[in-house]
């Protein structure tokens, strides 16, 4: 969410730190801030908003918090609206058990124009289009409230606003973009009987303003927040409206941020009030009364944290607080419907005195503590060290495949990542296969490798998870010889490849596995092989010539050097030794040149 | 037998038989079966016979060409005997020996194992395959709960059956497996699955570290300190680290562990998104709906749980510039370095 600095200012005068402090300050509070940046003379802050602080999907909340934090006060504005010209109730009516408070008024007179610079600066900073003065002025409530609110223009509807859930009386809806969206049978609607209008998300394009509208329906509501979410979903359709209306909002909070609506909507429309307030509040917050001691934000952070200051960030919170013998009972505000219990009070207290006062000191020290490791972990860290030791490097592969080994008892996920890797896998064996493939496809040959790892079935309605051992050797004997070092018996199949499984295997009591740094490198290209011929006029040690020669072509770009071939020409007395050079991540070209300049050959 | 041909062989028989060093054998080689040598020619010329005749010239042809390369072998044999030696044990000298790798995960998992049973931590696991209840209920995130929209699931049976989505999942099996056994010191390595789309940034699976403690008396001070030793033992004692509100449904107070940017310092830069600060994981204080479900009275016990993802952290230490690269990709080791 975007945060300009001098809206923020508008409901916390006293706010004067420096955009940095600011910045880290929101994130130290709970309100993680990726940057700031001066935009047409603006600062304005990027932020993520937790999903559990709806409050803060708008000026307020956010104003609200930091206002606690920096102990200045709040300016909430005060409204008095101007009294309407008519005695007029507009005849709506709610239907859906999924509307929990909404405010209408009509407005007559209304002159649709162009908003002013400064408004359509601020949303422009906030990424939203402008369109026209009443349009922006129910978006800009939205973003200073959290709070989104509708605007119908009542020529082209009727008066009458239904608030329903479809019940399949619409098929289609026409979004004010014009995007066409199949609604379902418990979507919610506003209609005025004839035609949806509206969703609780996104307006419609048959009943927006224009240039021509001349009288207005303004509405503000809260939902259910779970109906809204799935009806976004299932729509596929996400707008800033139901980003915020599918979070926990505050009905509390609607009257306000409503007559600051009007009465901008009239202070950009010229508009009159021509109506009475219609208002059904159907569902009220459920406000909890917390046992709350106050010793406890000390006792779970481990500092102390003054009895005062933890009754007066709750106070400056907007908690009503009262004594109860050793104890308080604490009623949160209603913008916090995430303050449920003491744990939450504790929460608010610990981060507002400030994470950063918790002190880094020592560790938890050593316990003896019951040993709860399974042994399945102990074999498999012994069989991963054994295997290390007979040369065989572990791989990883995707646990999701293509094709079953058996289809009758593969597990099939229900929304894979894509159409293809939808089946658990049943065996490590094609897995390692493509793996095969791929280091053949990279020129590595000679390998050998390993994985361990979870393989898949169903019986039944049980789903059955096994832990593997796959092992591959491109010399099949050697594969041979390796699983009787093991002590391990398993089929071998393409004469390279074994699987077992290791749930059938002894396990030892415990293991200590070894820690060790291994590079490992992300091949980028093939190997590159290349062989050169250097003769000597004695014989020399192979393993020191091996290092000479590594050490001269360097380990950026060296994968391998071994020696193919050793002759001793009888008549010149000359030892002619042939290397063989593997190079990686490298074009054929350097790789060439690089050879060349090594062993000291001409092209 | 053709006049000509049988004056190939003729001639060739007697100078295979003179030949004492292996230049002359590779040139006669070339001469007789190179890809411009002399059977080359007799084969493309072939279709210049007349076509009765053309068959058993073909056979022909290939007799005489098997008997050369025959007499090729043989005083290949002769020449190095008598010109070269072959120096012995050839087998044993051609490469440095073959050493394994453990992956790089692996390698960072076992770092830390070490360090948490240092301090009486056991390892521990649990299925992947898992329930709504133990990867969402038991971790205070009911249903409609706004926290499942911070993970997309892989379901196997919506909406009972899934994989598992993060290592918190086996802290649900952990507390419920060992209630009855308090105090608890665990740490966990885990691969956790989320609908993403795979790209160079992101993919469907990864790994996470978490470890968890049970115990009286367990404060945030406890939590940050331990953290921070998880900290520096991964990236070196001048790490720094800020430990901030963060929102978890299954810890409170939650806290969010952010490390300097190693690029910039804190200024700011593109790898750190301008934030001069890197976000490395999650962790708090056990709350006390998941201890409760667990059969763990808070009043009594307390928690901490904290965990980081390892896929960044390892890629960034090997210079893996590809998620992909670590499941199935194009990770290799060179078979004679440590």
């Amino acid at each position: 969410m975007k945060l300009i600095y001098s809206q923020l200012q508008k409901l916390l005068p006293d706010l004067n730190v420096v955009p940095q402090k600011l910045r880290d300050d929101l994130t130290m509070i709970g309100h993680f801030t990726n940057y700031f940046e001066e935009i047409e003379n603006e600062i304005v802050f990027d932020l993520d908003i937790k999903v559990n602080r709806g409050d803060c999907l708008g000026y307020f909340g956010i104003a609200k918090d930091l206002g606690v934090y920096y102990n200045i006060p709040l300016l909430v504005p005060q409204i008095t609206l101007p009294k309407t010209l008519e005695n007029l109730d507009i005849p709506i009516e709610i239907k859906s058990n999924d509307v929990k408070r909404v405010l209408a008024l009509k407005l007559s007179n209304i002159k649709v124009a162009d908003s002013p610079e400064w408004l359509k600066k601020v949303l422009s900073l906030h990424g939203i289009n402008s369109i026209n003065n009443i349009v922006d002025a129910t978006n800009y409530i939205m973003l200073f409230y959290g709070i989104p609110s509708h605007a119908f223009d009542t020529a082209k509807t009727t008066p009458y606003l239904i608030w329903e859930n479809n019940n399949n009386r619409f098929d289609k809806f026409t979004s004010l973009d014009g995007s066409i969206l199949d609604l379902n049978k418990e979507t919610l609607l506003i209609s005025n009987q004839k035609d949806a209008l509206s969703l609780s998300f996104i307006g419609g394009n048959n009943s927006g303003i224009d240039s021509n509208t001349q009288e207005i329906i303004v509405e503000m509501a809260i939902y259910n927040r779970s109906r809204v979410r799935k009806d976004s979903r299932s729509l596929k359709t996400v707008t800033e409206a139901s980003i915020r209306l599918e979070k926990d909002l505050d009905t509390e909070t609607i009257p306000m941020a409503f007559d600051q609506l009007i009465n901008l909507i009239i202070d950009l429309g010229s508009g009159q009030i021509t109506s009475n307030l219609f208002e059904k509040y159907l569902v009220k917050p459920e406000i909890p009364q917390i046992e709350f001691n106050a010793q406890k934000p000390s006792i779970t952070s481990g500092i102390n944290i003054p009895i005062d200051f933890v009754l007066d960030v709750l106070n400056r919170l907007g908690c009503k607080i009262e004594k109860t013998g050793e104890l308080f009972l604490v009623t949160p505000p209603s913008i916090r419907p995430d303050i449920t219990m003491e744990a939450d009070l504790v929460e608010e207290v610990v981060r507002f005195f400030g994470y950063q006062n918790i002190p880094i000191t020592e560790p938890l020290a050593f316990k003896d503590v019951t040993d709860i490791t399974p042994k399945e972990i102990y074999l498999i860290d012994e069989l991963k060290d054994k295997l290390v030791d007979l040369g065989y490097d572990e791989v990883l592969t995707w646990p999701l495949v293509s094709k079953p080994v058996d289809p009758k008892t593969v597990i099939t996920t229900q929304n894979s990542i894509n159409t293809e890797s939808i089946y658990l896998r049943q065996s490590l064996i094609p897995s390692l296969q493509e793996q095969q493939d791929q280091y053949e496809r990279l020129k590595l040959f000679s390998t050998q490798f390993f994985e361990i790892g979870k393989i898949f079935f169903q019986e039944g309605d049980k789903y059955i998870e096994k832990n593997s051992l796959g092992i591959y050797n491109s010399k099949a004997e050697n594969l041979v010889s390796d699983l009787e070092k093991l002590g391990i018996k398993g089929k071998i199949v393409d004469k390279k490849y074994v699987e077992i499984i290791l749930d059938d295997l002894p396990k030892p009591n415990s293991y200590a596995p070894q820690v060790k740094n291994f590079k490992a490198y992300e091949l980028t290209s093939q190997i590159i092989t290349l062989d050169a011929n250097v003769s000597f006029s004695d014989e020399k040690d192979p393993v020191e010539l091996i290092k000479h020669y590594s050490e001269i072509i360097g380990d950026k770009y060296l994968w391998q050097l071994i020696i193919t071939d050793i002759y001793k020409d009888t008549k010149s007395n000359q030892f002619r030794y042939t290397f063989r050079a593997s190079y990686f991540n490298i074009d054929d070209k350097t790789a060439k040149d690089i050879h060349l300049k090594s062993f000291g050959l001409k092209n | 037998m053709d006049q000509k041909l049988e004056q190939i062989l003729n001639q060739y028989q007697e100078k295979i038989a003179q030949i004492v060093t292996d230049k002359d054998l590779e040139t006669t080689r070339i001469e007789l079966f190179g890809r411009n040598g002399l059977f080359n020619d007799l084969f493309t010329k072939m279709k210049d016979i007349e076509p009765q005749d053309r068959r058993s010239y073909g056979q022909n042809l290939n007799v005489i060409k098997n008997e050369l390369e025959r007499l090729m072998a043989l005083q290949s044999q002769k020449v190095e005997k008598t010109v070269k030696t072959k120096v012995e044990n050839q087998e044993n000298i051609k490469a440095l020996p073959k050493i394994g790798h453990l992956h790089p995960v692996t390698q960072t998992e076992r770092q830390l194992n070490a360090l948490f049973k240092k301090l009486g931590f056991s390892v521990y696991n649990s299925p992947e395959i898992v329930t709504d209840e133990f990867n969402f209920e038991r971790l205070n995130v009911p249903k409609n709960h706004p926290a499942r929209d911070m993970q997309d699931s892989i379901y196997i049976k919506e909406p009972e059956y899934l994989l598992r989505t993060q290592t918190s999942t086996i802290e649900s099996y952990l507390l419920k497996a060992k209630s009855g056994d308090l105090p608890i010191r665990a740490a966990f390595p885990g691969s956790v699955y989320r609908n993403e789309k795979v790209n160079r940034s992101n993919h469907f699976v990864f790994h996470q570290y978490q470890a968890v403690v049970v115990d009286k008396g367990l404060t945030m001070k406890d939590l940050i300190s331990t953290m921070d030793l998880m900290f520096k033992t991964l990236y070196g004692p001048e790490v720094v680290v800020r430990y901030r509100a963060k929102y978890y449904p299954e810890v409170e107070p939650g806290v969010g562990p952010d490390m300097q940017c190693f690029n910039c310092h804190g200024k700011g830069c593109p790898i750190c998104k301008y934030a001069g600060w890197i976000e490395m994981g999650g962790s708090g204080m056990i709350h006390p709906k998941v201890l409760k479900s667990a059969g763990i009275d808070p009043n009594i016990w307390s928690g901490f749980a904290f965990g980081m993802g390892l896929d960044r952290w390892t890629m960034a230490q090997k210079n893996i510039k590809d998620i992909r690269t670590l499941m199935g990709g194009n990770l290799a080791y060179k078979p004679n370095e440590l």
